[in-house]
């Protein structure tokens, strides 16, 4: 086990390093002067005395070779520090700081809910498959999963902000704003679950405990509520995780459309305003943290559960 | 669900020849058959829409703004006074197509390094599987975000940035099968007559992954097709005044009280394609997995 743990670090730390020399990298790949970029955000005039741009790239280090600039751009990183963004003048750690919470707080409402419905759902169909719940609960997988977020939020806000007027229909003020955002993202991962735990409790509930405990004279329901459920849902743990990682950065749309301010909208202005140093802190932030939930699911996956080892969780 | 729907019913030689000419098509599944229907009527609007859209989707008429349904607008007029109907004809082209490259981009990477990965073994498997694991929970926007905000949006930045990370399923699937005809007697007999490995891998391997891959894909053409929909409704796909249903959908929100069909208009058609493709795959895997069954009883 110590061998499995140790090399998911290793890997772990390759794929830091390689996130860390990509979003180095984004500002020289977007092709321009980065000490005129610099220069532009400070005084917005177009005409820059090429004088002036020379001084702030020997002041800010930018004329010395790429591997130092990179491990001086590492060292500041590691502490936390990636420079301050064009647009707001704020420290960008600050402000990843700040919308990593919003963006918890979303994801953990839109998932917890989604487990609250998938868990149940799932493992009355895996019960009867055929059957009715079974047959509704297909047709709503698929439906959700092919529901666009972006249409279902302004559906959303037109009928319960517009029309009934008792959510609002953007901001983040109060727990009321919070859920027609968490609303519109749990759609598809409310979908995957139920999916994901049906299949996990299929397997369950063919498995020879499940008949043992029958032939003890339980009933179904007492079989599957006292043994079955425990083990159908290892896979949906696993898959919380992983929902919970994509979601810290990749709940663009509804956080524009919501105007909550989290993770995903911060990148979304950053894009659109061209702020590099907003662009790189997030995109260490969001692909860093979600590889580091990932290894750390899965190193809790193997320590919690010693016949994973080796296999992979299959 | 498993209703023959043909009333000749055919002798078994015939059927068998059939499924074996028309392969995954032939699936008798009734989700598959109306997925297609609905996905032939989709890209057929989306290949023929110069020819079928009644109106010029740019031809502005500012007099006749946000006008509802009526007999020569069928679905009224948006904001500029633009025919709905005829840009939403149009405007699925971007979309289905940067979907479309994309899965099928992602299908080839992913597959090819999900059978190396699962033939090869060892160290390849074990580095390539890691890397899956670790990609396959970032999300393909935030990528996408992200090479747009450095290359600015293209055709080229948007597939790339979406096949990126939209290989790790193809390469995870495309591996667990790998692995389970690894051990079949053939592959056995064609490594002590001692076949090169590309040889094993494209003559035994791909053709076992296809039918399954073939599932998983239309899965994942819905996927993009919403995801690249998102993109254009940040504003951050195709650029007005084209017209674009992410872009529609975006433009819609300022009218979404007074004109809500504006606004449900596009969102339906990405729900309808989608919808369509979802189908398709659910079928596939339907019947992949009744074969399945039968193949072990």
């Amino acid at each position: 086990m110590r061998k499995i743990v140790l090399q998911r670090f290793t890997i772990l730390l390759v794929m830091l390093f390689l996130v860390s020399v990509v979003a180095f990298c984004l500002p020289l790949l977007s092709g321009g002067d980065p000490a005129r970029a610099i220069m532009l955000s400070r005084v917005s005039d177009m005409n820059l005395a090429p004088e002036a741009v020379e001084a702030l790239r020997r002041e800010l280090g930018l004329d010395r070779p790429l591997m130092a600039q990179y491990l001086s751009w590492l060292g500041s990183a590691l502490q936390g520090d990636f420079g301050y963004s064009f647009a707001t003048r704020q420290p960008v750690s600050a402000e990843i700081g700040r919308a990593l919470g919003v963006s918890i707080i979303l994801a953990l409402s839109a998932l917890g809910v989604a487990l609250v419905v998938a868990l149940p759902l799932g493992t009355m169909a895996a019960m009867r498959p055929g059957g009715k719940v079974d047959g509704f609960t297909t047709l709503l997988i698929q439906t959700l999963v092919a529901t666009p977020e972006y249409w279902f939020a302004p559906v959303s806000i037109l009928i319960f902000a517009i029309w009934l007027g008792f959510l609002p229909s953007a901001g983040w003020e109060s727990w009321q704003s919070l859920i027609l955002p968490a609303m519109a993202l749990m759609l598809r991962p409310m979908a995957y679950f139920t999916q994901v735990t049906r299949a996990a409790m299929r397997d369950v509930l063919e498995a020879p405990y499940i008949t043992a405990a029958r032939a003890r004279g339980l009933s179904m329901n007492q079989a599957v509520l006292h043994h079955g459920v425990r083990n159908g849902s290892m896979p949906v743990v696993t898959f919380f995780a992983l929902w919970f990682a994509g979601l810290l950065g990749g709940a663009v749309v509804i956080e524009v459309i919501f105007a909550v301010p989290g993770m995903g909208r911060l990148l979304y202005e950053a894009v659109v305003n061209r702020d590099v140093p907003m662009l790189q802190g997030g995109f260490v932030a969001i692909v860093g943290l979600s590889i580091v939930i990932n290894t750390i699911a899965d190193v809790l996956y193997v320590v919690i559960n010693p016949a994973m080892r080796g296999s992979h969780g299959h | 669900m498993d209703i023959d729907m043909s009333h000749n019913t055919p002798t078994p030689q015939r059927r068998a020849r059939l499924a074996v000419i028309y392969g995954f098509v032939s699936s008798r599944h009734w989700t598959f058959k109306v997925g297609a229907l609905l996905l032939a009527a989709v890209l057929a609007m989306v290949f023929f829409a110069p020819w079928i859209a009644p109106y010029d989707p740019g031809a502005q008429n500012l007099i006749h703004r946000l006008q509802p349904p009526s007999a020569s607008h069928w679905l009224g007029t948006d904001h500029l006074g633009r025919d709905v109907l005829s840009r939403l004809i149009v405007g699925g082209q971007f979309t289905v197509t940067v979907a479309a490259i994309t899965v099928v981009f992602s299908l080839v990477v992913g597959t090819l390094i999900g059978v190396i990965a699962g033939r090869v073994g060892g160290l390849v498997d074990e580095v390539a599987m890691r890397v899956v694991d670790l990609l396959i929970s970032v999300p393909d926007v935030v990528v996408a975000i992200f090479l747009i905000g450095v290359f600015g949006s293209n055709y080229f930045t948007l597939i790339l940035s979406l096949t990126l990370v939209g290989w790790t399923p193809f390469a995870r699937l495309a591996r667990a099968l790998a692995k389970e005809v690894n051990s079949r007697e053939y592959i056995r007999a064609a490594e002590v007559l001692g076949m090169r490995r590309s040889f094993v891998i494209f003559r035994h391997i791909i053709p076992n992954t296809i039918r399954p891959i073939a599932a998983v894909s239309f899965l994942r053409f819905g996927h993009k097709l919403i995801t690249v929909g998102g993109l254009s409704y940040l504003g951050l796909g195709v650029q007005p005044p084209n017209p674009d249903w992410g872009l529609m959908l975006a433009e819609a929100q300022p009218y979404l009280e007074r004109v809500p069909l504006l606004m449900i208009a596009p969102g339906a058609v990405i729900f309808i394609a989608a919808l369509s493709v979802t189908w398709m795959g659910h079928g596939m895997e339907i019947e992949r997995r009744r074969t399945g069954k039968q193949d072990k009883s």
